[in-house]
């Protein structure tokens, strides 16, 4: 057993030697490559701005707002930026506005009208999915110096899902899971737990 | 963890002499070996944990998300040192068991073989090192999801609700870790603490259910059953009775903590970085922190009671657990909508209150029965003569 251990730890000693010798002139190349690394994935980090693509038009009593969407078409289920724009800016108003579809959550159904948060000067929604495909509508009452106002943009049609068929992805998503409980069913059944259960209490 | 590395140099070694000089021998032999790995591994799945707690806070305060937002480091962090710790410890056994020491008393549970052998792995390393393993894998495939649907829009996308399947198998893995040393006082430490942490994470995993028409709500339903089901679990897992009370007792010192932690660290990082909250935050309650059941201290005096009279009464384990989880039960369901009113929520009807007491009371019955059988499995296993008195 020595003689065949011998070899080899002269050999990790030369190769550790060796590889001191390796790390120390690589060591600067490692450094710049991280810097370089650091800082060219540092925009990925980065907050992406809203990008509207697409705008409507709604009026509501005196108010005229313009609804931006940062994807067109709609798709269920997308990561979605919504921006609403008063045509003479935010100064003086509030409001809520009440989003209808098909499949929406009760809590989600109305809610004050705030800032987006990465556009803070207009009124928004950030990542927003709507649930399922459909006609969907938002409807915003608007107070402000000219009084109150209530204006529906109707009909807007969302898509079905990208991506696969969801079936595909819970089923993909569902095998660690399934494989754990056969783990654990196997091991059920070798050690038969309920004959051993009676003097457990 | 150092110590572990040059494990590799003494995989090829087998033979009784040999045993004497392997560092993985003397690794294994090590009394300490099992406390710090076990602690390792409790300190990542808390800190995944802390880590989803704090970005679904940073979602509801905030909002702006990328793929290495620092609450989303701190979740992948938690994986990495469970999974690093995990395999650290499969690979110590393995080049132990070569090196001709027994791994049967090996910390971490019963040692399982892997890949036909090459591998000898205790259970619960295997179960959290698998789960962080997993939880790579979902990443890609949470990854190329955002590319698709981009980031963060919901919390129960099939890749999210892989990812929470994996960190629950880390940390179901860290129960069985310390349950194995269950005979000494850090493993019945680290019962009392690993479980509340299964405790609050685990349900999350039953929003994947949240878009069916079911009559009672799957949240709920889970925070029922593994509520109930692991109380009675790290019960009858240590025999002591007085285990239920201190499970809850630490489980509402976790919730404080991450009711502190999660709108605390979404503001300060909000404020590091630049960003605004949101308007119109009102008064809500943290999100994850106030969903953890907060009367878990009345389930846990009623299972105690019922183990006790269960005990007096001499009724047999067949049945008994049961009627402890019926009782749990029933009272974590009955506390449900009153706990929603409290924060915010309307008041519960009679009607609702009396549907959640009946399907706490039935899931309950479920989580006695699955509770007990567990029990056994884990107290197949004991590490006592290597860390007993540790």
């Amino acid at each position: 057993m020595r003689s065949a251990r011998f070899p080899l730890l002269l050999a990790v000693a030369l190769a550790s030697g060796r590889v001191r010798d390796h790390a120390r002139r690589l060591a600067p190349a490692i450094v710049a490559a991280l810097a370089l690394v650091a800082v060219s994935s540092t925009p990925a980090t980065a907050y992406a701005p809203v990008g509207v693509v697409h705008t409507e038009r709604v009026k509501a009593g005196p108010y005229t707002v313009t609804v931006g969407f940062s994807e067109w078409p709609l798709r269920a289920m997308e990561s979605l930026d919504f921006t609403f724009a008063p045509a003479d800016g935010l100064a003086g108003k509030s409001g809520r506005l009440t989003l209808d579809g098909p499949g929406i959550d009760a809590d989600d159904r109305e809610t004050p009208l705030s800032r987006h948060p990465r556009k803070r000067d207009v009124w928004g929604l950030d990542v927003q999915a709507l649930p399922e495909p459909g006609a969907w509508s938002l409807t915003f009452d608007i107070d402000g110096r000219a009084g109150h106002g209530r204006g529906t943009l109707p009909n807007v049609t969302v898509l079905d899902q990208p991506g696969p068929p969801l079936a595909i992805s819970w089923t993909v998503c569902a095998i660690p899971l399934v494989g754990m409980l056969a783990y654990l069913a196997v091991g059920w059944r070798r050690n038969k737990p309920s004959e051993r259960v009676a003097a457990l209490v | 963890m150092r110590k572990a590395f040059p494990v590799s140099t003494a995989l090829p070694v087998t033979g009784g002499r040999a045993a004497q000089s392997s560092l993985a021998v003397k690794v294994s032999r090590n009394g300490r070996t099992g406390p710090i790995a076990a602690s390792t591994v409790l300190a990542g799945t808390t800190m995944s944990l802390f880590g989803i707690s704090w970005d679904i806070q940073w979602h509801v305060d905030v909002g702006p998300d990328t793929f290495f937002t620092l609450s989303h480091l701190m979740l992948y962090s938690g994986s990495a040192v469970a999974g690093i710790a995990s395999l650290a410890m499969v690979l110590i056994a393995t080049a132990a068991q070569r090196a001709g020491q027994s791994v049967d008393r090996f910390p971490g549970g019963k040692p399982v073989r892997v890949l036909g052998g090459v591998f000898r792995a205790p259970l619960g390393y295997l179960i959290t090192g698998t789960g962080a393993a997993l939880f790579l894998l979902f990443g890609l495939l949470d990854l190329w999801w955002h590319s698709l649907y981009g980031f963060d829009a919901v919390l129960d996308s099939p890749p999210h609700i892989g990812l929470f399947l994996s960190i629950s198998f880390s940390m179901v893995g860290s129960v069985i870790v310390f349950a194995a040393a269950r005979d000494t006082r850090w493993g019945r430490a680290g019962v009392i603490l690993s479980i509340p942490v299964l405790i609050v994470f685990s349900p999350i995993t039953t929003k994947a259910f949240g878009a069916l028409p079911l009559p009672v709500d799957p949240d709920l339903v889970g925070t029922v059953l593994f509520a109930t089901l692991l109380l009675i679990l790290g019960t009858l897992t240590i025999g002591r009775r007085s285990t239920a009370l201190t499970i809850a007792a630490t489980l509402g010192v976790l919730q404080l903590i991450l009711w502190w932690f999660s709108p605390w660290a979404a503001r300060v990082y909000a404020d590091a970085t630049g960003l605004p909250l949101r308007d119109n935050l009102g008064d809500d309650p943290p999100e994850l922190p106030s969903g953890i059941p907060v009367f878990m201290l009345i389930a846990a005096a009623a299972i105690t009671a019922l183990l006790w009279l269960s005990r007096k009464r001499g009724w047999s384990g067949r049945v008994a657990p049961q009627i402890m989880g019926a009782g749990g039960g029933a009272v974590v369901g009955l506390s449900l909508p009153i706990q929603s009113a409290l924060f915010g929520d309307s008041g519960p009807t009679s009607a609702e209150l009396l549907k959640m007491t009946a399907t706490g009371a039935v899931t309950g019955v479920l989580a006695g029965y699955l509770a007990a059988r567990l029990a056994v499995l884990l107290r197949e296993h004991a590490t006592a003569s290597v860390t007993k008195g540790r």
